[in-house]
């Protein structure tokens, strides 16, 4: 997934001349130019040189905008990726109502499924991976992973 | 070998200590064989469990698990062609061929052999030079680290692969995100958007592993692969003949693994990078280098040698300085941020157990790592057999309850994906990552140094050369970054008169 240069360096330039902006607002010492903008105004500037630099760079070599990686071709690997993604993000949004015990063990599945592996592998090895790190994580570590809808049934 | 040491052992042999370190090992050891599966991205996935750790064991668990994977890296290498850690690339041909000539065992055999040495004399050196760089540092006022802090990012840059370009753009990147929160002078609010959760900043866990872990899962997922089946290997040939091969290229260690320290020493190179250069040079003074490339042990030899060094030679600025040698100990500074511990020389003086404690648990990894690494020579088959596609989705949960745990908050999971996304994009884009996370490292001692000079100097810029070692460094500095202008503007130049030529 190859971007044409001139792509990366316009977020490089943007994002630099955000911080600028802001770094402008933030208040100074008594009686010295600098304070808190000072550091990041240094290190915005460099991004926007190094950023012209990489968009300069990306213009003059005339690359497509996006070249995609021999691996990307490979059969359903948008998919899978997207899944790893969609894991996370699932995860992130469920796990406080659904709880760790009742959610992970689905989305693992599902997980392994889309890589591949057949249901009556992927069901135990889930069930066995959310039962390990329940027990190090909740148990050993005293990490308090959600309960979600189990809370009312435990107490 | 004095009293001191001695007393660091009996806090590293500590039943509990010792069997943390024993696991980690152990750890070490799948995580290296594993192709896709890299030493620092074993580092990056430790980080939640040291994180309820003692200072001494996490540091333990993290030495010994670097320790076994750089060894076990070679493992996939010699038997498959892939290396298991990119310390092991530079000499895997050459170990492949060995294994077509019926020499695997002999190989591996010699692999973690070497690594042990080399691993021993870097810490040797660690030991002995710590200790007095940190009693020479210990007058080194902000000036200085900040020019020094300042020089390892300039190294880490010089030495990284790809467009230089690229490497300041990932540096800044690092540096940008190390601002946001609370800043360290006037305790106001930076970039926070509005978001109560970015006020303490962004943590570091989840960004360690979103770069090191994430990247990789997203990429394995794209192509998963089962490896091919190896044959079973015998522990008497990985034995024998290892002494004989050793012994005819002792200069090669010994030159290797004290080269090797002192690459690993330099920011932002490490393991991989040294075992190049050792190779390159073992080609270069071997007596019979038309051998090279017909599985001739020569070159691994010393290369094997190189990077376990390298691993040890990293920890002397990181220790001394809090300035990390690789990414690895970028992680392990972060690790020991977290603990309330900050690297420097005040450490060598009030806290002189820590210090002899992670010396010991160097020397202990190193040790255990020889009876564990001929285990995993002859359990290879069985390491190698682990199934990718089951693997690498365990591994994801593993990450997401990780960046979870250290703050219980949801919201750290966010900053896993996102910067995982991040980085997997810029490392697609050939942007080094290294910089990116020496510089997160970094940001904050640079930051505070720079205003604390600042101040004091009342604005006047050239007080920063007044004091004779800061002024060095300071000029040190200039002159890399006058040699990274000239060699990118040669490589400019060269380019363009070939461009010219060929139309």
């Amino acid at each position: 997934m190859k971007l044409n240069d001139a792509v990366l360096g316009t977020i490089f330039v943007l994002i630099a001349l955000v911080v600028l902006f802001q770094a402008r607002t933030f208040p100074t010492l008594p009686n010295q130019p600098y304070g808190p903008g000072t550091f990041p105004a240094i290190v915005a500037c460099i991004m926007l040189l190094c950023g012209g630099g990489l968009i300069l760079n990306g213009v003059r070599s005339r690359d497509p905008v996006l070249v995609l990686s021999g691996w990307i071709r490979t059969p359903g690997a948008a998919g899978r990726m997207t899944a790893m993604v969609a894991f996370v993000v699932l995860y992130i949004l469920f796990s406080k109502q659904i709880g760790f015990p009742l959610l992970v063990p689905v989305l693992l599945t599902a997980l392994l499924w889309v890589m591949q592996v057949r249901l009556s592998m992927a069901v135990p090895i889930a069930l066995l991976t959310t039962g390990a790190i329940w027990m190090l994580f909740s148990k050993l570590l005293m990490v308090p992973l959600p309960l979600g809808l189990l809370t009312e049934v435990i107490y | 070998m004095d009293g001191t040491l001695l007393a660091g052992f009996a806090q590293v042999l500590q039943p509990g200590v010792f069997l943390i370190i024993l696991g980690a090992s152990a750890y070490g050891l799948l995580i290296g064989s594993i192709p896709g599966l890299t030493a620092t991205m074993g580092t990056a996935l430790l980080v939640p469990l040291t994180f309820f750790l003692d200072p001494i064991p996490a540091i333990g668990a993290i030495v010994a698990a670097t320790t076994t994977a750089i060894f076990a890296g070679d493992i996939p290498g010699a038997l498959l062609r892939i290396p298991g850690t990119p310390a092991s690339a530079a000499y895997t041909d050459e170990a492949y061929k060995m294994r077509q000539n019926g020499q695997v065992e002999l190989a591996l055999g010699v692999n973690l052999m070497c690594s042990t040495i080399g691993g021993l004399v870097g810490v040797a050196i660690l030991i002995i030079a710590a200790p007095q760089i940190a009693r020479f540092s210990l007058g080194f006022s902000s000036y200085e680290y900040f020019f020094l802090a300042i020089l390892g990012l300039s190294c880490a840059i010089l030495v990284s692969n790809g467009p230089r370009i690229k490497g300041v753009l990932s540096l800044c990147a690092g540096l940008m995100l190390s601002t946001i929160g609370i800043d360290v002078v006037m305790g106001i609010r930076r970039f926070t958007f509005g978001d109560s959760e970015l006020i303490g900043g962004i943590s570091i866990i989840p960004v360690l592993i979103g770069m090191f872990a994430i990247t990789e899962i997203l990429r394995k997922a794209a192509a998963p692969s089962d490896l091919p089946p190896t044959p079973p290997l015998r522990l008497r040939a990985a034995v024998s003949g290892v002494m004989g091969t050793l012994w005819k290229y002792k200069g090669g260690v010994a030159r290797s693994s004290l080269m090797g320290s002192a690459i690993g020493a330099l920011p932002g190179a490490g393991a991989d990078i040294a075992s190049w250069v050792a190779f390159a040079l073992a080609k270069k003074f071997s007596r019979e280098p038309e051998k090279f490339g017909t599985g001739h042990p020569e070159g691994i030899v010393s290369a094997s040698s190189a990077n376990n060094a390298a691993l040890s030679g990293a920890y002397v600025p990181s220790l001394v300085f809090g300035i990390p040698g690789d990414t690895i100990t970028a992680i392990l500074i972060g690790v020991l941020l977290m603990k309330g511990i900050t690297p420097g020389p005040m450490v060598f003086v009030m806290d002189t157990g820590l210090v002899n404690a992670i010396f010991a648990v160097f020397i202990l990894a190193n040790l255990l790592m020889l009876p564990l690494g001929l285990v995993a020579i002859t359990a290879s088959r069985h390491l190698l057999s682990v199934r990718q596609k089951i693997l690498f989705p365990i591994i994801l949960l593993f990450c997401v309850i990780g960046a979870f745990a250290a703050n219980n908050t949801l919201f750290d999971v966010w900053v896993l994906l996102v910067l995982g996304l991040v980085a997997f994009v810029l490392e697609e884009n050939d942007f080094p990552l290294a910089p990116m996370i020496l510089a997160l490292i970094l940001g904050p001692l640079i930051e505070e140094n720079f205003m604390k000079s600042v101040i004091k100097a009342d604005g006047n810029l050239l007080e920063f050369f007044s004091r004779p070692i800061a002024g060095t460094l300071g000029f040190i500095t200039f002159a890399i970054w006058g040699l990274m202008l000239v060699l990118s503007l040669r490589r400019h130049f060269m380019t363009s008169r070939r461009g010219n030529t060929a139309t």
